[in-house]
């Protein structure tokens, strides 16, 4: 394998995106400065008391007693009572700690070192000889990770405009997964945001904080915390740095495509690009890059589904506990998914302006009928003057958020195991159509099997539909294809399934196939919202 | 302020009317006739390039020519005055707009206003929805009068579907007075249809207040109570044996094909269209709604 080269990747961008501790203070200060000065006092007084409520309840939760931060929430508590002025230097205050905290791994040490480093030292890490026990993955053996989609089109892009990178998210190695793909495709790094919880596995925090990572304490639910963040999103953008940001917010727990775009982050593009444009920065432009991300086997796919299936997404948002944040299971994970064929597939889709149209080989936006249009018009008055106007913004981020979506249908890759396993699920479904989801995931072991002939019918009817639909350009596929496709479909399913997780997805047992309702349901989940249908049984 | 109006028919002439009383001078875009009383060209993207905001107020199956010919671009402000479906895809005349130019601040502008009764300076209320504030205050700007109040709404889907539901039940009220079901029977068609409207728009995404506004109710009582609303009339002839224009008929059969897409029952749409298909007749069709087995009014 050899490295292409990095454009796009030079001094001055390392720089850019790579700003003392005081530049990015001063420019966080001003930015949540406008905010406050933008509310009236007993608005700002509202803000800020929400913030003491909601951190207080979680030092409570949390058993915190005395800490930094804890100081920090009582001076801001005794601010707000001493008047707008006092309120107004705590929270200050509270944005220069939140600003050292979010910025902190993002230095010499992170962003800095994969400049550096890479692409040898990225090659070398990903791809390195067997070392005793812990052989390294080897990401350079066959087609494993496939990275597809108008990639030299992109890179072109890259060098006049500024990136934003918007991938799906299933599982926590999608950063490093992205990263490497980044790499392979020749586009420059981005700066994302990672989770405080990632950084607990030794090896991941590595990666990660070289593929420019800064750190996100989603613990902090506060709108103070999140409008520093935005700042700190907009300065970034606004200062040219590629950026890359995972518009589902969290990892998906169904094992669903996307079904929600959560427009925070996003939002923080179009101020930027607005922002560039008002003072005629040479490179205002800003575009975003869909980013489907397909894989065979999915590390946290057992823990990710019962989150699902408990219906505590939202409560245990932020997971700690899962296959992640064990090394050894990391490492077990991705060595045995290498030794599949097409186990990731990485497809980089058509670039978008930030209301969400397509733009051609140079950058312009282009409508629905081909023609290219000046977009800066979408901001500007009637007298060609950049205007601000947040709700305005925001429908064109909605507006975004739908072209994303569409792009996630259009670029997700349909996978064997996928397949394979929505087929066994609506088996189970055909089998037991008198209960309800909840019911057939505590199916006894005894009761989940399907024919396997019926199992083959199925999914041979699904390999037709998924070909019918990756003509009609409303998705991809890697499947198998010829007269015995469902009988190989079936086996390399039942094959990647057999090596990792800890009970078989599906497994085959004499004239029938056993089916794990859990995870038949996650895997399965990703053709869901297709309107695939597995044929009548007969 | 400049006012652009596409459309030099009854509505459009009625909108000019409307944006003169608000202080201004609009002017009209036509195709065939040179418009009366107001400024006019036949330039569609000059006129557009000129206003401030533009009001597309031609029928429903013209939308898409005049879309494209105006070359709307991405800063202007499009409010759509016509209601309905497009006749020939089904598609929300809205989406027309964002389908095939950059245009994204549009609005749509529906309630019970008459052109006639506008142009002859009697008081009426519309409704404007957009999801884009600008977009409302504009329309706001151009039309509200003594003579008119516009209120406004980000419930663009719920007006757009409101707008298209009181079409087809004005045929089905035209229907039902046809075959002399009595005045009663106006009542059951305007409240259950409105029920059926409410049912669909929550199902797409809409408010359900928004059918109780301006858009359903007031738009559906006025239809009710004009002797010579076109879809009562159009209605009135299927009912002694006429057909719809085939406009009409596709429309209707698009919403219910909208119902069908998002698995809602709509069992007085369905009756309108098996009669004016002529799958079935009239009376035979209501007597089919009215054995229905009874249940809850919710």
């Amino acid at each position: 394998m050899t490295s292409p080269p990095l454009p796009g990747v030079t001094l001055t961008t390392h720089l850019l995106i790579n700003p003392s501790h005081r530049s990015i203070d001063k420019a966080l200060f001003a930015r949540v400065d406008a905010l406050l000065n933008s509310m009236t006092d007993a608005q700002m007084k509202a803000y800020l008391s929400d913030t003491v409520y909601l951190e207080r309840q979680r030092f409570y939760a949390d058993g915190v007693t005395d800490s930094d931060e804890s100081a920090a929430i009582e001076g801001l508590a005794h601010g707000i009572h001493d008047g707008p002025e006092a309120m107004r230097k705590a929270a200050q205050v509270l944005v220069k700690s939140y600003s050292h905290e979010i910025h902190n791994r993002f230095s010499e040490r992170t962003f800095g070192a994969a400049m550096k480093l890479a692409p040898g030292a990225l090659k070398r890490l990903l791809a390195p000889a067997e070392r005793g026990a812990w052989r390294w993955p080897d990401f350079a053996k066959g087609d494993h990770i496939q990275v597809q989609g108008p990639v030299d089109k992109i890179r072109a892009l890259s060098k006049t405009h500024t990136l934003v990178v918007a991938p799906t998210h299933v599982s926590n190695l999608d950063s490093p997964l992205v990263g490497y793909a980044l790499h392979m495709a020749g586009l420059p790094p981005c700066t994302y945001g990672a989770g405080l919880n990632l950084f607990s596995n030794p090896a991941m925090s590595f990666f990660m904080a070289r593929l420019g990572a800064y750190t996100v304490d989603r613990r902090k639910r506060h709108r103070l915390y999140k409008d520093v963040l935005k700042a700190y999103s907009t300065e970034l953008i606004a200062r040219g740095a590629h950026s890359l940001f995972y518009p589902g917010g969290t990892r998906s727990r169904s094992g669903q495509l996307e079904p929600h775009i959560k427009r925070g982050l996003l939002g923080t593009a179009i101020a930027a690009w607005q922002e560039g444009l008002q003072s005629g920065n040479e490179k205002p432009e800003v575009l975003v890059v869909p980013c489907t991300l397909s894989c065979s086997l999915v590390l946290e796919a057992e823990t990710l589904i019962e989150d699902f299936l408990a219906g505590q997404g939202k409560s245990r948002y932020i997971i700690t506990d899962d296959e992640f944040s064990h090394p050894t299971a990391v490492l077990k994970f991705v060595r045995q998914l290498l030794d599949l064929n097409a186990s990731m597939v990485v497809r980089f889709g058509e670039p978008l302006d930030l209301i969400g149209n397509r733009v051609n080989e140079s950058g312009q936006s282009v409508d629905g009928s081909g023609r290219s249009f000046d977009r800066r018009k979408y901001v500007c008055d009637s007298k060609d003057v950049v205007v601000a106007d947040a709700q305005r913004d925001r429908v064109y981020t909605n507006h975004l958020a739908t072209s994303l979506c569409r792009a996630y249908r259009e670029d997700s890759v349909a996978l064997s195991t996928h397949v394979a396993a929505y087929a066994g699920w609506s088996c189970l479904v055909e089998r037991y159509p008198h209960l309800d989801h909840y019911q057939r995931v505590l199916l006894a072991p005894f009761e989940r099997w399907v024919d396997r002939t019926r199992m083959l019918a199925a999914i041979e009817s699904l390999l037709d539909q998924i070909a019918q639909k990756v003509s009609d350009g409303e998705m991809q596929s890697l499947l198998h294809e010829g007269p015995d496709r469902a009988e190989k479909t079936l086996t390399d399913a039942v094959a990647a399934f057999a090596c990792f997780h800890s009970r078989r997805t599906l497994e085959f047992e004499d004239w029938r196939i056993l089916v794990d309702p859990k995870l038949s349901l996650y895997y399965g989940n990703r053709l869901s919202g297709f309107d695939l249908q597995i044929g009548d049984e007969s | 302020m400049n006012v652009g109006i596409i459309g030099n028919g009854a509505w459009g002439q009625a909108l000019a009317t409307l944006a003169a009383k608000a202080g201004h001078q609009p002017r009209i875009g036509f195709r065939g006739d040179r418009p009366s009383g107001f400024p006019g060209t036949p330039n569609l993207a000059a006129l557009v390039g000129d206003s401030e905001i533009v009001l597309i107020a031609v029928p429903a199956s013209a939308v898409r020519d005049v879309v494209l010919s105006a070359d709307l671009d991405a800063g202007m402000r499009v409010v759509l005055a016509t209601r309905g479906l497009a006749p020939d895809t089904g598609e929300w005349l809205s989406d027309l707009v964002l389908k095939h130019t950059p245009c994204r601040r549009v609005g749509v502008l529906s309630g019970p206003a008459v052109a006639a009764e506008v142009v002859a300076g009697r008081p009426t209320a519309l409704v404007v929805a957009s999801a884009f504030d600008e977009v409302c205050l504009a329309t706001q700007s151009a039309l509200h009068s003594e003579q008119c109040r516009i209120y406004s709404s980000n419930d663009m889907c719920g007006v757009e579907l409101a707008g298209a539901m009181v079409r087809l039940l004005g045929i089905a009220l035209g229907i039902a007075e046809g075959v002399d079901l009595g005045v009663g029977s106006r009542g059951v068609v305007v409240t259950r249809g409105l029920a059926e409207a409410t049912r669909l728009g929550l199902a797409l995404g809409a408010q359900p207040q928004t059918f109780s506004g301006l858009a359903g109710v007031g738009d559906l009582v006025t239809c009710a109570a004009s002797t010579n609303h076109p879809a009562m009339a159009a209605g009135r002839t299927v009912a002694r044996g006429g057909t719809l224009t085939e406009d009409m008929l596709r429309e209707t059969r698009a919403v219910l094909a909208l119902a069908n897409r998002e698995g809602v029952e709509l069992p007085l749409a369905q009756a309108v269209v098996a009669i004016c298909t002529g799958e079935m007749r009239p009376r035979l069709a209501f007597d089919d709604l009215m054995r229905r087995s009874a249940r809850s009014e919710g």
